[in-house]
């Protein structure tokens, strides 16, 4: 069973799982002949280069074994991608301190000591950084909280 | 005479005073992050793309240049004082420099390193301006499936000198490959893969891309982490001793010569540069034991071997547009972002640009030994700051760096998602630079590929009748072959143990 959570062979299938997702969504483009290409032409190209690949990969991967991969963390990638998206929600909706705010409390849990007045005051320096950098420096068009400034 | 002209126009260019502050500003970013352990150049450039989208080209380019050697010298600091090395370009310098520092020899290897890297610079710089116009002038005589040869052999070669495995770096060429199909057809006008997202019909921007995959994907790769810290030793006398000099000296020159030549190959680059030449140094010692116990050498050889190829390894980028590792390849993208095409087109069309952009390489260096030797303790100090304060810092700067863009929450989304992607990747053992490759290469490959078959009739044998094309493509193959045979195989798997361990 360890074979198939090899770092190799997963990345194989990861290889094929693009390869079938290409074809799929590609499979409206027409392929033209070789004198005169269709838009399709190269990326039916790759995605059957991408499926062979991965094909290979995964089974030399079965054959000989390889490094097991580890067992991956949740909770940095988990938080940090949540931050973001919630910065790219909260941004245009209430303005960017909102934003930051949300994003530097929810990408500081994902680290492994959250304090939470360290986080406060990270927070406010950050803040007052922003805002001198975005707002006063580089004069973006961003509304620190919306309505108000 | 000519290059008498072109350097004082470049001279003219990089002493004004705003790409004078940009260069200024670039080193000094540089350092910071070389003396930084967890974030190196590519995750700072990636994550700057968007700022230098607001600034003008040569300010820009001179400004990621400077991060790029920058970084080189700030790496080597932390090195010695504290057995940290801030850039993967800077491990081999941990093993002697910090045992000197140990001896109480630290500021003997920190002038050392500064002046042996600054000589380097010198020379790699001056390197480039010998070999720009020839090159370029030879890359303007290619046709398009010259081209695309000489964007395969870029690939294979990057391919070569890739970390890990061989057919994972392949494949991973042309997922970026295919990541760079997305948008609209240049030819038809058809819309691939934009899954009606309008924002997709001008292709996937680059610089989301590469924030997600380098720079998120680090930080979150270094939160899974512990970082230790550990006490940095005290810096008495900068001044080496007339024995350490005699015997620097000849390792710089060494060093700067393999390093340079390294830089230049595809794939090559800092990190390869310093570990072949801190491998050459131990062969060729008189006092082999010495290595590994504070060898001057061991410190002096690599450091200016890592800022030698940091600077060569721009000749391929500037003259014939084909990026040699990742950082080229970030520069690549900047450059676009600009709205420039880079190829031999940028040194005949904007030559002021160019030589700039050279001239202020050299400036740069010399401002990183003035501005590093005095300023080393407040560098070292910046290593106590816990990383759990930084990672929200750096997030946050990449957002709204990314929604700047143009202004567009997509953009922030999008940095998510690759995030997302290059945590896979990482975990996988895939290495990133090739897609990135592949990636910035593909729509021009494309490109160039349809227009050599239009040219052809569809007659795929044109890749073969072209001697410099053939020449390529014999060059690529024989790479390949290579790849292959086991003897080579070994030596390149012990190669890259070796910069693990």
């Amino acid at each position: 069973m360890n074979r198939f959570l090899s770092k190799d062979f997963l990345a194989g299938v990861m290889f094929i799982a693009f390869g079938l997702i290409a074809l799929y969504f590609g499979r409206n483009l027409a392929v033209g002949t070789t004198v005169r290409m269709g838009p399709g032409y190269v990326p039916h190209m790759l995605s059957y280069i991408m499926l062979v690949l991965g094909l290979i990969i995964s089974v030399i991967a079965l054959i000989y074994g390889g490094e097991i991969t580890e067992a991956p963390k949740w909770r940095p990638i988990t938080m940090v991608t949540i931050g973001i998206i919630a910065f790219a929600l909260l941004l245009e909706t209430t303005g960017m301190f909102p934003a930051l705010v949300a994003l530097v409390f929810i990408a500081s849990l994902g680290g492994d000591e959250f304090k939470l007045w360290e986080v406060i005051a990270n927070t406010v320096v950050l803040t007052i950084l922003c805002i001198l950098v975005f707002k006063v420096g580089l004069a973006m068009n961003i509304a620190v909280l919306n309505g108000v400034w | 005479m000519d290059m008498l002209h072109n350097l004082t126009l470049g001279f003219s260019v990089a002493l004004s005073f705003q790409n004078l502050l940009y260069a200024l500003i670039g080193c000094m970013v540089g350092t910071l992050i070389g003396v930084l352990p967890g974030i190196g150049p590519v995750a700072t450039i990636a994550m700057l793309l968007p700022i230098t989208f607001h600034l003008p080209p040569t300010a820009a380019l001179i400004m990621l240049a400077g991060i790029y050697y920058g970084a080189q010298y700030g790496g080597s600091t932390t090195s010695i004082l504290v057995n940290l090395p801030g850039e993967a370009s800077s491990v081999v310098t941990c093993i002697d420099g910090y045992q000197m520092a140990r001896k109480g020899r630290a500021g003997a290897a920190l002038t050392i390193s500064a002046l042996g890297s600054f000589f380097a610079g010198t020379v790699g710089t001056l390197t480039i301006v010998l070999f720009a116009e020839p090159l370029t002038r030879m890359a303007q005589k290619f046709g398009p499936a010259d081209y695309c040869s000489l964007m395969a052999l870029g690939l294979v070669a990057a391919i070569v000198l890739a970390n890990g495995s061989v057919l994972k770096a392949i494949a991973m060429v042309f997922l970026g490959l295919l990541f760079g199909l997305v948008g609209t057809d240049v030819n038809t006008g058809a819309q691939r893969f934009t899954f009606d997202i309008p924002e997709l019909s001008d292709g996937i921007d680059f610089a989301p891309i590469a924030m997600g995959l380098f720079g998120i994907a680090e930080i979150v790769v270094n939160l899974e982490k512990k970082m230790s810290r550990s006490g940095a030793i005290k810096v008495t006398s900068l001044w080496p001793t007339r024995e350490e000099t005699k015997r620097a000296w000849p390792a710089v020159l060494r060093g700067t010569l393999l390093g340079g030549i390294l830089g230049v190959l595809p794939g090559g680059g800092p990190t390869l540069g310093a570990f072949s030449a801190y491998t050459l140094e131990k062969k060729i010692s008189r006092h082999p034991e010495e290595f590994g116990k504070g060898a001057v050498e061991g410190v002096a050889a690599p450091e200016a071997a890592n800022n030698a190829a940091a600077q060569t390894s721009f000749i391929p980028m500037l003259t014939l547009g084909i990026p040699s590792n990742a950082v080229m390849a970030l520069m690549v993208g900047a450059m676009i972002i600009q709205g420039i095409q880079p190829g031999p087109e940028v040194m005949t069309k904007k030559p002021d640009l160019f030589w700039g952009m050279i001239a202020s390489m050299w400036i740069g260096n010399l401002m990183l030994v003035i501005i590093n030797l005095p300023m080393i303790g407040m560098w070292v100090k910046l290593l106590t700051v816990p990383y759990r304060f930084l990672s929200p810092a750096i997030l946050l700067f990449c957002a709204i760096g990314a929604y700047s863009l143009q202004n567009s929450t997509f953009h922030v989304e999008q940095v998510a998602m690759f995030g997302v992607l290059g945590y896979i990747f990482v975990r996988l053992g895939c290495e990133g630079a090739p897609f990135l490759l592949g990636l910035v290469l593909g729509p021009q490959m494309e490109e160039y590929f349809r227009r050599a078959m239009l040219l052809s009739r569809g007659d795929p044998m044109v890749f073969l009748q072209r001697p410099i094309s053939l020449g390529l493509l014999v060059t690529t193959a024989i790479l390949l072959i290579l790849m292959a045979l086991p003897n080579l195989r070994k030596a390149r798997e012990q190669a890259f143990q070796e910069e693990e361990s």
